[in-house]
């Protein structure tokens, strides 16, 4: 069973870093040069690089609707970062699904096929219905031609994608909760289902749920955690951290218990992101695939 | 006086040469030899070069080349603006992405959210082509069934939130298409500048909404007369309404040292054209009215390429060579300058230039027919205008 493990971007952190508005406007007494074509998105990319350098798998953009933009900043750090699976979070109220589909094609081809879809749940009770919907449309547009759908949220006549864009492969799919009808949603539509970090005995459970479910849906849905870790030298200098705590060799054996458990998706986040996933990827995910026996070598 | 010139960016692929169609730079023709992003290594395997990596070399030649921005078209076999624009914006400085858009592709709360994020990851780049014509089959293909005045009704709503949410103060809305209630960007995301918005259509329901919204009025290339008093028109209609209405073009050329050249190359395109594209000539049926006067354009046939001169340096055939508008400027480089000249004096506040092929044309016409602009026997009226 492979591991995948992806740092998690948020726009609204660290809120100051790169931020030229946020730059001293009087009483600083080194002479600034930072012109104002220096900007916040140098720091997302910089932590996008640091991710790939340091041997994540993916980067995870979080949605901040009082932020950044989560599709922006992924495309906008994508051609800098090479290798990384780009997969920004978004609610499907975005819009069109047949235009989220196209942007998720043209995405595909600039990129390798480096995106992922993270569908944010929504605070409103018909988003479940929206996202199943959202989800069958873009599939049905880049899968079929012609693709015909009248629903509840979106209609389509003569749909489908042609050549060279219906090649690009469709993004895979992560869909987030803990209730049954999201873990429903995802057997029915997830690539990957992402849990929020919970005792390991929940997640236990919640897991064996989403593989019944999956089941019954004739599906195979990957199970995933989204978690904060706080890991340093010694566990005494851990203490306080929240999330998956502990040393760099207790967050490693951690994480290779969930993945005994069946957790094969890891979102992980720490602040500062980008000093973190220096740490985390340089401390870390070496010993988490040294436990599972991937490690990468040189070759 | 100053003239903004956009370039523009082929989202469907690019011929090497307006002397054949074959879309021989980009994947919409197959994977082999001559072709490139992607292209084949010394080996025969897939370069891993991508059109993006093409688009790229445009944007750049552009902004190195005198251009401001370019135009980034949307139908449904290109590339996509939205994704376009933020992959490129690190590695451009002043190129202005002027995305094509139709108000039905996106939520209005969402598109502003969407700009402002582009606006601060391009340091104000961000330039819209709000697109609402259109319709037929090609609307029901983008799920989107509204009817033509409808349409313009919805992308007055779309931009009254758009502009209503970007305040940064709770904003409500109770409109016939969408519905908003105290919705409004952060300070961080409202601080940055509404982008400039280009607006299309010839009909009085487009007019109404361009008069409310719009910082310039876009028309493809159209004989001179009829421009003239097309955007006449439109000044004079968007004044009565209560706005005031820039004027821009957007055409190809084919600028050569010498007029014997550009048109050599045009005939030689045209004779290259297979009996197939002529029989398609005429087009498919839309309810876009531009497109229909485009349409009245033309000949009823293409039998030959002198045929399709419809004034001195004006073609009506350039949609038999690629796809979009069917006329354009050829001639020599003084001769294009002198019509670009001829159309500032018309109306014309600001242009969207393209010319085959759009990477080696963006530095041809950035320094050798730009430079003239303003010179040419065409402008003395406007200089002596000016002063």
């Amino acid at each position: 069973m492979t591991i995948k493990l992806y740092w998690r971007l948020d726009p609204a952190a660290e809120p100051q870093r790169g931020e030229p508005s946020a730059r001293p406007a009087a009483g600083f007494l080194p002479r600034d040069v930072r012109t104002a074509g220096l900007t916040r998105y140098d720091y997302y990319a910089q932590v996008a690089r640091a991710a790939a350098i340091t041997g994540f798998d993916g980067l995870f953009v979080a949605y901040r609707p009082e932020s950044d933009d989560s599709q922006i900043v992924a495309a906008a750090v994508a051609r800098t970062a090479p290798r990384l699976l780009l997969v920004p979070e978004f609610p499907s109220t975005v819009g069109s699904a047949v235009y989220a589909a196209k942007e998720a094609v043209s995405f595909q081809r600039a990129t390798h096929n480096r995106l992922g879809w993270a569908i944010a749940p929504g605070a409103d009770p018909e988003d479940s219905a929206r996202t199943a919907e959202f989800l069958h449309v873009a599939r049905g547009v880049h899968g079929q031609k012609p693709f015909d759908h009248e629903g509840h949220f979106f209609a389509v006549q003569g749909g489908g994608f042609s050549d060279p864009l219906a090649r690009a492969a469709f993004p895979p799919v992560f869909l987030q909760g803990t209730d049954e009808e999201g873990l429903q949603l995802s057997a029915n539509a997830a690539d990957v289902h992402l849990f929020a970090d919970a005792r390991l005995d929940e997640l236990r459970g919640q897991v064996e749920t989403l593989e019944r479910l999956a089941l019954g849906a004739g599906r195979e849905v990957a199970a995933g955690i989204i978690a904060t870790i706080s890991a340093r030298e010694t566990v005494e200098e851990a203490a306080g951290g929240t999330g998956i705590t502990g040393s760099y060799d207790d967050v490693a054996e951690q994480i290779a218990t969930l993945h005994a458990a069946g957790i094969t998706h890891f979102v992980l986040s720490a602040s500062p992101s980008l000093e973190e996933a220096y740490r985390i990827g340089q401390f870390v995910l070496p010993r988490v695939r040294a436990a599972l026996g991937q490690l990468r070598t040189a070759a | 006086m100053s003239i903004d010139f956009y370039w523009r960016l082929p989202t469907h692929g690019c011929h090497a040469t307006i002397r054949r169609g074959s879309y021989d730079r980009g994947d919409w023709s197959p994977l082999q030899a001559g072709n490139q992003t992607p292209g084949l290594t010394a080996s025969g395997e897939d370069d891993g070069y991508r059109y993006i990596d093409h688009l790229a070399e445009i944007a750049k030649a552009a902004e190195l080349s005198g251009f401001i921005g370019g135009l980034i078209p949307s139908f449904p076999n290109t590339d996509d603006p939205w994704v376009i624009s933020p992959l490129l914006a690190r590695e451009t400085k002043t190129f202005r992405f002027m995305i094509a858009f139709q108000p039905g592709f996106l939520d209005p709360v969402h598109a502003a959210r969407l700009s402002a994020s582009l606006q601060r990851a391009t340091g104000g780049r961000t330039v819209f082509n709000i697109i609402t014509g259109g319709g037929g089959p090609s609307q029901l293909w983008w799920g989107d069934s509204f009817a033509h005045d409808d349409r313009y009704g919805r992308t007055t709503e779309f931009l009254d939130i758009f502009r209503g949410v970007w305040s940064g103060q709770p904003f409500d809305y109770d409109g016939r298409f969408y519905q908003v209630q105290g919705d409004h960007l952060s300070p961080l995301l409202s601080r940055e500048e509404v982008p400039e918005i280009w607006f299309s259509g010839s009909s009085d329901a487009a007019l109404q909404s361009a008069a409310k919204h719009a910082d310039y009025y876009l028309s493809w290339l159209e004989p001179y007369e009829q421009i003239t008093d097309k955007f006449a028109r439109v000044k004079e209609r968007t004044a009565q309404l209560g706005g005031e209405q820039k004027c821009a073009i957007r055409v190809d050329l084919v600028a050569r040292p010498t007029e014997e050249e550009a048109w050599h190359d045009i005939r030689t395109g045209f004779e290259n054209v297979s009996d197939a594209t002529r029989a398609q000539w005429r087009g498919q049926p839309t309810d876009s009215v531009g497109a229909s006067r485009q349409a009245a354009l033309r000949p009823t046939e293409a039998r030959r390429w002198d045929e399709l001169i419809v004034g001195k340096n004006l073609w009506g055939g350039f949609n038999l060579l690629r796809g979009g508008p069917a006329l354009g400027i050829v001639g020599s480089y003084e001769q294009c300058a002198e019509q670009l000249d001829e159309l500032i004096g018309r109306g014309a506040d600001a242009f969207i230039l393209a010319g085959t092929p759009h990477l080696e044309e963006a530095y041809r016409i950035g320094e050798e027919v730009l430079p003239l602009l303003g010179r040419t026997a065409a402008a003395q009226p406007l200089l002596e205008a000016a002063e």
